[in-house]
């Protein structure tokens, strides 16, 4: 375990990310957004980078990938058709976000990490150290409010104020933007387990959902919020079998339901698409 | 493929009869908010509780006895039982916590498991995979294999209620001849030393009653302010498993009486003559004492987050130190055991605390645990 904390403090240091990554794959969505905004937009790359975690992750667990692909991974990058929907994905939510009069900024290349894996692998001393860096760097950038765009990034700096002082706004995309978009079809939806059971949002996404015009399938075993069940995602770093048996279930679950699927995060899009028999599309892509 | 069809079964039998429950009976969930004030002030002054109730059970004419951990608690156990022979149990994952079904057939007795999932479990010689109903990784049709090879008796492709009614025959002999009858408690009043046990297939009342020695064994977590607490905990386990209203719920003051000569109260009468309590310690008071942990002991184990739980139903019901299985689990196993590992394959899926009738932040707890399985450093990734 030792191994496994040190290795991922040190690409944390040396690449600002749990996994070494070329920062071109992060920054390039955009070259439109200025870099000193009180406001930013904050990706955490979540959405570029986590389209080659399941590669990444392929011995099994977090120490397996840092130990045997780390040399590699510098080499891996999403393909174009993965880094073009990411990047459509974070333009998506940029427009709306600006059609709601936002004046953002992006710190492209000094955009740090959440730190969101220290937290929920349970080193928290770590992720305290983390969240006092990725402060000041918010602080050297004059940044006032941070928007996020994916949970996992969301709930980290949420929870900074419980580990150090913090006196940055987080705010979620979800929690300003409204739906660009008439969509007449029908959906199921994977709610993501921290939207909905933590961070407060899931009657808001319903709710802009509800606007566009979508129908959801619901059913209270599967989609109920104290019913629905983890992609399995974030578990892959400890238990790839566990994360792929709780995939695949979810999956058949969600088919029993519909071959159409809303999801509002990178890791259930990336966890699930293998099993989920059907089409997959992140909220963003479909409704702004 | 077994558990994948039996844990299906379950749930769909299950979560949909907890919610008519409970919106059938809106008040328990006032019952819960209002039990889980007590449970707090209880965890906040444990050892005192403890006192207290110790006090009230010599009152009633029972034996109280605290021990510290898993050996004290068999020794003591040992002790009561002496030559006696003849031993039914109902279900008490205590019992199971300190080893005390082995611990007993080593000693040469003939000890019975009466809960039929309990019995289910004795048969296979497996461990309990859910915190109320023990053998739910087992279909029907593995309960009807297992059950037909132990017992005979029972035709081809038999039915739920031919399985049951078997077992039942066969408990019969051991009920009424029982020396000694073991059970835990579900809820323990610190003012009148009662002890509550919530059941539906009335083998507990058997347990209690019929032998002329009564054992229940306890966790300190156990005890409440009062009696009416204790009941108010009996109703909303019961009500959050799904098994409203419980076909019975016992209370025990201590050893059988009667009143009935000049109103005179008089021990025994026609039940046991002798009620022991043991409480046990092994980590609670510690755990009480540890800001990051305590919430974890106000669970009143109703097994409601294991039904709600990806990580549950994935690993056949292995995940947990048993009988400490499930979310609850994962932060039991660390609190009785010290196995703080099981908390790292926790997903913060949040299904857990959204369920939890006690308000327990399970995934919370669990990340605190994890926190400590990295500081512990043994090689468990």
């Amino acid at each position: 375990m030792e191994g496994v904390r040190s290795l991922l403090v040190e690409s944390l240091k040396k690449y600002g990310m749990p996994f070494p990554v070329d920062s071109n794959v992060c920054t390039g969505w955009t070259r439109d957004l200025p870099k000193r905004r009180e406001t930013i937009i904050f990706t955490s790359c979540m959405y570029q980078i986590e389209p080659i975690v399941p590669r990444l992750t392929k011995f099994s667990s977090v120490a397996g990938s840092l130990k045997g692909l780390s040399p590699l991974a510098k080499l891996i990058k999403p393909s174009k058709t993965e880094l073009e929907r990411a990047y459509n994905i974070l333009n998506n939510i940029v427009s709306a976000l600006k059609r709601k009069g936002i004046d953002l900024g992006y710190l492209y290349e000094d955009e740090p990490y959440s730190g969101a894996i220290l937290l929920e692998l349970g080193l928290l001393e770590e992720f305290a150290n983390h969240a006092k860096a990725v402060y000041n760097k918010l602080k050297e950038y004059g940044v006032k409010r941070v928007i996020t765009v994916d949970p996992h990034t969301h709930n980290a700096l949420t929870r900074y104020k419980e580990f150090i002082s913090f006196d940055v706004d987080v705010m979620n995309y979800l929690e300003v933007v409204s739906s660009n978009k008439k969509v007449e079809d029908e959906y199921t939806i994977h709610d993501s387990c921290l939207y909905s059971r933590f961070l407060n949002l899931r009657e808001r996404y319903r709710s802009i959902i509800s606007d566009s015009g979508i129908k959801l399938k619901e059913d209270l075993l599967i989609t109920g919020k104290e019913t629905s069940s983890c992609c399995g995602g974030p578990i892959a770093g400890v238990n790839r079998d566990l994360s792929e048996e709780i995939a695949k279930r979810r999956a058949s679950d969600l088919n029993s339901l519909s071959s159409k699927l809303l999801v509002l995060c990178p890791i259930c899009y990336v966890t699930l698409s293998p099993y989920f028999k059907g089409e997959i599309k992140d909220l963003a892509e479909v409704i702004l | 493929m077994t558990w994948e069809i039996a844990i299906n079964r379950t749930i769909r039998n299950n979560v949909p009869r907890v919610y008519n429950v409970l919106e059938r009976h809106p008040y328990i969930k006032d019952l819960a908010l209002e039990l889980r004030k007590a449970k707090l002030d209880v965890i906040n002054n444990l050892e005192k509780y403890v006192e207290e109730t110790v006090e009230s059970v010599k009152r009633i004419g029972g034996i109280p006895h605290v021990v510290s951990d898993s050996h004290e608690a068999r020794e003591v156990v040992t002790k009561i039982i002496g030559e006696r022979k003849r031993i039914i149990m109902g279900k008490s994952m205590v019992a199971y916590e300190i080893g005390l079904r082995e611990h007993l057939k080593r000693l040469g007795k003939d000890v019975w498991e009466t809960d039929l999932g309990e019995f289910l479990i004795q048969l296979a010689n497996e461990p309990p995979s859910h915190i109320i109903a023990p053998a739910v990784h087992m279909s029907k049709e593995r309960a009807e294999e297992l059950v037909r090879e132990a017992l005979g008796g029972l035709s081809e492709d038999a039915t739920h209620e031919q399985i049951v009614a078997r077992v039942r025959e066969f408990l019969r002999d051991k009920f009424i001849n029982a020396e000694v009858g073991i059970t835990g408690a579900n809820a323990i009043s610190a003012d009148t030393g009662s002890v509550i046990l919530v059941e539906n297939e009335g083998n507990i009342r058997f347990t209690t009653v019929s032998p002329s020695v009564h054992i229940a064994i306890a966790g300190f977590e156990k005890i409440v302010p009062t009696l009416p607490y204790a009941m108010m905990e009996a109703l909303v386990q019961a009500a959050y498993a799904g098994l409203y209203p419980p076909t019975y719920v016992n209370l025990t003051s201590g050893p059988s009486s009667t009143g009935d000569i000049e109103m005179k109260r008089v021990s025994p009468a026609h039940g046991p003559k002798e009620f022991h309590l043991i409480l046990l310690d092994n980590g609670r008071v510690k755990a009480s004492k540890d800001s990051e942990l305590s919430e974890a002991l106000l669970c009143i184990r109703c097994g409601r987050c294991h039904l709600h739980c990806p990580v549950y139903r994935v690993l056949d019901g292995k995940w947990g130190t048993p009988p400490y299985s499930g979310p609850m689990g994962a932060m039991w196993s660390y609190i009785v055991y010290g196995n703080a590992n099981h908390s790292l394959l926790c997903t913060h899926s949040g299904g857990c605390k959204e369920v939890c009738p006690m308000k327990i932040n399970i995934p919370k707890v669990l990340e605190r645990i994890k926190s400590r399985a990295w500081m512990q450093g043994k090689e468990v990734l």
